[in-house]
């Protein structure tokens, strides 16, 4: 275990990459998310909005449940998985006038997530909102975050983060926006350590109805801005290609969501050229009436 | 498109109504018009970063598809995708069109062809014909054929320097011998006669002298007269015989890993179309660089109604320079250790380097297509000999290059259409097992986006010295890479482009002393207001490791620094009336060799004016400003030459660069050019250096060439 941490260490020193400590950070989870670079901000009508960017909870109409593992470099250390849940409150109000179905008062969701292993691990559990409200989403998030180090104690901290999106061309044109940390939570008085506070702006464009473009860019208060990009492709409803790429990370990934009935499987691998291999994997389950349009 | 459908019927109603009153309802002529290749160019390659790429050969194979056009009647799916200006969805419609209405009648029959837009069209337009499918033998015996065709033309160009370059000055004397001089005039000439006719027949010949070189007739070191001499036969379509050339030929097949020629464009503006090679066989060699062809005998012959086999041989003389072993443990006592590609032969030295080594190649290649031409299968077989040994210097970079006198390299390729999709590879080995790889697929995601992928991998020993697959090297050794490419028009007349290329070097390179990797990204917005004009702008961002200096490492040993490099781009192309076209083009790139080391910048703003004096008459000029901060950030730039020139340089320094150029036809046989051109440098008291030096602070270049249609 310590020879893989080592080996983290020295590709951070030597290696220059800015690689960011999981969970600390903003989530993407979900394989669909991970499989488009991580540019998630614009992503909605699926559970895993309720990490990506909750805003995008607005647009979901039935009731959702998901599981996500996550697998970096092929270090048992790095491993995260996470469950989460979302429930539309009120009654579903049906798509009219060009803007699509909703939820009355708004969508419920909630995450419990692990990452890491027994040297060092963050476990956080967090409560989100996401409202439609026409062509803008608007919502937020309450993380509770404990991070621990074996034999060294631990850290708790509550991060509270806020989103939006908006339809700039209906069907065509979506802005997200992700504030993630903005309280600045602080972990330690040593060094000033703070759990990162990072925006992300994105958009998704739809040139046709098969193809999903998305560009991102992040930045976080203390590292260098990061351009995402991601190309989502579905060649028949029950099928999606998708190809990301994620500046910061240097990291390219690739990845394939299948859709049967009421479930959602979505599996992206990612390569780094110094680092390696890296799998994320995500199961989705949704129930209840139907009238979901995604994004 | 449906929009286009109206007018589409009012032209082509009225050309057949204009048909039927000549008395002919054959296919119509569209006025063709010579491509404007510095264009055309400029839209295929995103940013010239090196004189390395043989544009000449690129060029060479436009030119002869303007001269020769395709048959959009005859034409294969794999000689359409060779036209590197096409989507895979148009081809699959223009093949889906003429399935169902037949042949086309006209060019102007292209507009009813879904997906063909009105650029597209215009792009195209200059390489592409409509004739009929007759056989060649309906148009009367071959001498017949030849002796009536219009591409019949005779060429010859003058070239010269106007200032004295040192290497033509007086020898004088260092340490008692006599110091290099150049041994011929500086003057250069070539002259070309062709006549092709597509599917049919290529003659062709060619004289050059670059400037330097002497013209002497020594058969001893294989010199008749001028330096480069090359001539070729092809003749096509002979029964079962599908190609049969003799003299100067290129080959092309598959994915260009072991054998390829002319249409490389790489990565460029052109994301998606220019990525995948066309295997399109035996082909005329007609151009001037003296050592992309082969020189011998190449056929192609049907084995059955799906299946082509080709065989090849060649035996050419090429440069190299000699070195004897001083070490007897040596594994050769006799070898080159490098090949001489300039081709220039001007000096003493030059001159002795000429033709050294004997190089013998032979092959073959089996091809399978499907009926309707979506599937393509084939091997490829090449076998390479030396007469003598060749070695690399002894540096570690070349650790894995080939070394000894045979080679024998075997791949196989495939690409298939599937409805929008087109997937593409080819996989080879070298002898000592070096393996490449390239492999990819070009898709149609919808009506408004493409995309693009291509993996490659080629082995740090692996060696192939006539291929020439997709990659970020110039020869396809020590590589591996993804590209993605797409390319999006969101609205009518708006284009984005975009690629992300990330590579990784496995072995070290020259002036690279450490495996490395890195990335290279462009962005390109492109809005058509008019059918003529064409605003863009450009960035591109390339990461791509090269060795400090060691005067900036302090470490005796060469440490690679992270070499970033970002250009932009901003260019326009109107043409306010019929007869004036105006071209205003600013560029400029920074660079930095190494995190936290200062950036250097280079830009050049040029102004290029085209003017109609009279029908026949066109008179162009440009008018441009550089100033770079050093060799590195030097800026290249597309220049309009003469028919057949390239003319691409890279000015570095502050000052000005000037053309003008005059294209007169005479009468239906004379076509005559002028081009005098000139750089003039500020704060520099001599231009270039060593025996290209001129003392004074300007260099000016004047060309004329004249073209005789028989």
């Amino acid at each position: 275990m310590v020879k893989y941490l080592l080996f983290l260490l020295t590709g951070l020193l030597f290696i220059r990459l800015p690689l960011r400590a999981q969970g600390n950070g903003p989530a993407g989870h979900g394989g669909r998310a991970q499989a488009l670079g991580n540019a998630s901000a614009t992503l909605g009508g699926e559970v895993w909005a309720v990490a990506n960017n909750a805003a995008g909870l607005g647009s979901l109409t039935q009731p959702a449940a998901g599981a996500y593992f996550e697998n970096r470099y092929l270090i048992p250390s790095l491993n995260l998985a996470a469950v989460a849940l979302a429930l539309p409150l009120g009654v579903v109000e049906p798509a009219a006038g060009g803007l699509p179905a909703r939820a009355g008062r708004g969508v419920l969701g909630l995450e419990a997530q692990r990452f890491g292993g027994i040297l060092y691990n963050e476990t956080r559990v967090g409560a989100a909102y996401g409202y439609r409200l026409g062509v803008v989403s608007v919502g937020g998030r309450l993380d509770a975050l404990q991070i621990s180090f074996q034999d060294l104690g631990s850290r708790r901290a509550v991060v509270a983060s806020l989103g939006g999106q908006a339809d700039i061309l209906p069907r065509q044109l979506t802005l997200g926006v992700y504030l993630y940390n903005l309280t600045q939570a602080k972990l330690a008085d040593y060094q000033d350590e703070r759990v990162p506070t990072v925006l992300r702006a994105g958009l998704a464009y739809r040139p046709g109805a098969q193809v999903l473009l998305l560009a991102e860019v992040e930045k976080d208060v203390e590292r260098d801005a990061g351009l995402k990009a991601g190309i989502e492709y579905g060649p028949t409803p029950a099928v999606a290609l998708r190809l990301g790429y994620a500046s910061l990370s240097q990291q390219s990934t690739a990845g394939v969501g299948l859709h049967a009935g009421d479930w959602q499987l979505d599996y992206a691998a990612g390569w780094h050229n110094v680092l390696g291999l890296s799998q994320y994997f995500s199961v989705g389950w949704q129930w209840g009436e139907r009238e979901a349009i995604k994004n | 498109m449906k929009k286009l459908l109206p007018r589409f019927l009012i032209y082509h109603l009225s050309f057949l109504i204009l048909s039927l009153l000549a008395g002919r309802a054959a296919a119509q002529e569209f006025p063709r018009r010579a491509p404007e290749f510095d264009r055309l160019a400029q839209e295929l390659f995103a940013e010239i970063q090196s004189d390395q790429i043989p544009y000449e050969n690129l060029y060479g194979t436009l030119l002869s598809l303007y001269q020769s056009p395709l048959n959009l009647n005859a034409a294969s799916p794999e000689e359409l995708r060779a036209l590197p200006l096409l989507r895979e969805a148009q081809v699959a419609a223009l093949l889906a069109h003429r399935r169902a209405t037949g042949p086309l009648l006209s060019v102007y029959e292209l507009q009813a062809v879904p997906g063909w837009d009105v650029r597209t069209i215009e792009r195209v337009a200059p390489f592409v014909t409509v004739a009929g499918l007759s056989p060649n033998l309906a148009r009367g015996p071959l001498w017949q054929r030849i002796k009536n065709e219009e591409n019949n033309a005779v060429l010859l160009r003058y070239e010269r320097i106007l200032q004295q370059r040192k290497g033509y000055t007086a020898a004088d004397t260092f340490r008692g011998r006599p110091t290099l001089r150049y041994l011929g005039s500086p003057d250069a000439v070539a002259l070309r006669y062709r006549v092709s006719h597509a599917h049919d027949f290529s003659l062709g010949f060619t004289l050059e002298k670059d400037a330097g070189e002497p013209v002497a007739w020594r058969p001893a070191q294989r010199q008749f007269g001028p330096d480069f001499l090359s001539a070729h036969v092809v003749l096509y379509e002979q029964g079962r015989l599908k190609t049969l050339a003799l003299g100067d030929y290129q080959l092309q097949f598959g994915q260009g890993l072991l054998l390829s020629s002319g249409l490389t464009a790489g990565k460029g503006a052109e994301t998606i179309t220019t990525l995948r090679r066309a295997s399109l066989g035996v082909r005329p060699y007609a151009a001037l660089l003296e050592n992309t062809f082969f020189r011998g005998a190449a056929a192609t012959y049907q084995l059955a109604p799906r299946w082509e086999a080709t065989a090849f041989a060649s035996r050419k003389n090429i440069d190299a320079n000699a070195q004897l072993a001083t070490d007897s443990l040596a594994q050769f006592d006799e070898f080159s250790s490098s090949l001489l590609l300039i081709g220039l032969h001007r000096t003493a030295t030059e001159i002795a380097n000429r033709q050294r080594l004997t190089e013998t190649v032979g092959g073959g290649h089996l091809g399978y297509r499907s009926h309707d031409g979506n599937l393509l299968l084939g091997v490829t077989a090449v076998g390479t000999h030396y007469g003598t040994a060749f070695q690399k210097r002894p540096e570690p970079y070349n650790r894995y290059e080939f070394r000894g006198r045979d080679n024998l390299a075997l791949g196989a390729h495939y690409s298939y259409g599937w409805r929008n999709l087109l997937l593409f590879g080819e996989g080879g080995r070298s002898r000592g097992g070096g393996l490449g790889l390239v492999n990819g697929v070009l898709a149609s995601l919808g009506p408004h986006v493409d995309a693009a992928v291509l993996l490659r991998h080629y082995d740090a020993d692996f060696h192939t010295f006539y291929g020439n697959a997709f990659g970020e090297n110039t020869r396809n050794i020590n590589e591996s890479g993804l590209y993605l490419g797409l390319k999006v028009r969101p609205l009518p007349r708006w284009e984005i482009s975009a690629y992300f290329d990330q590579f990784r070097f496995a072995w070290l390179r020259y002036r690279v002393s450490a495996p490395s990797q890195g990335q290279d990204a462009l962005l390109r917005l492109a809005f058509a207001p008019t059918k003529t004009g064409l605003l863009y702008v450009q960035y591109r961002a390339r990461l791509k490791p090269l060795d400090l200096p060691t005067s900036t490492t302090g470490r005796p040993v060469p440490l690679p620094g992270q070499q970033l490099r970002h250009s932009l781009l901003l260019y326009a192309d109107v043409q306010p009336t019929p007869r004036l076209g105006l071209r205003t083009r600013l560029q400029g790139s920074y660079l930095r060799a190494d995190d936290g080391l200062p950036w250097r910048r280079g830009t050049v703003l040029s102004q290029d004016a085209s003017v109609a004096l009279a029908r026949r008459v066109r008179l162009s000029a440009r008018y441009a400003i550089f100033d770079t901060d050093d060799y590195d950030t030097r800026q290249y730039i597309f220049e309009q030459d003469v028919l057949y020139a390239v003319s691409l340089p890279a000015l570095y320094g502050q000052g000005t660069r000037a053309y003008a150029l005059l294209q007169a036809t005479l009468n239906q046989h004379f076509t005559l050019w002028l081009r005098y051109a000139e750089t003039r440098y500020r704060h520099q008291a001599t231009v270039g250096s060593g025996l290209e030096e001129i003392k004074g602070n300007a260099r000016s270049e004047v060309t004329a060439q004249v073209r005789y249609r028989l």
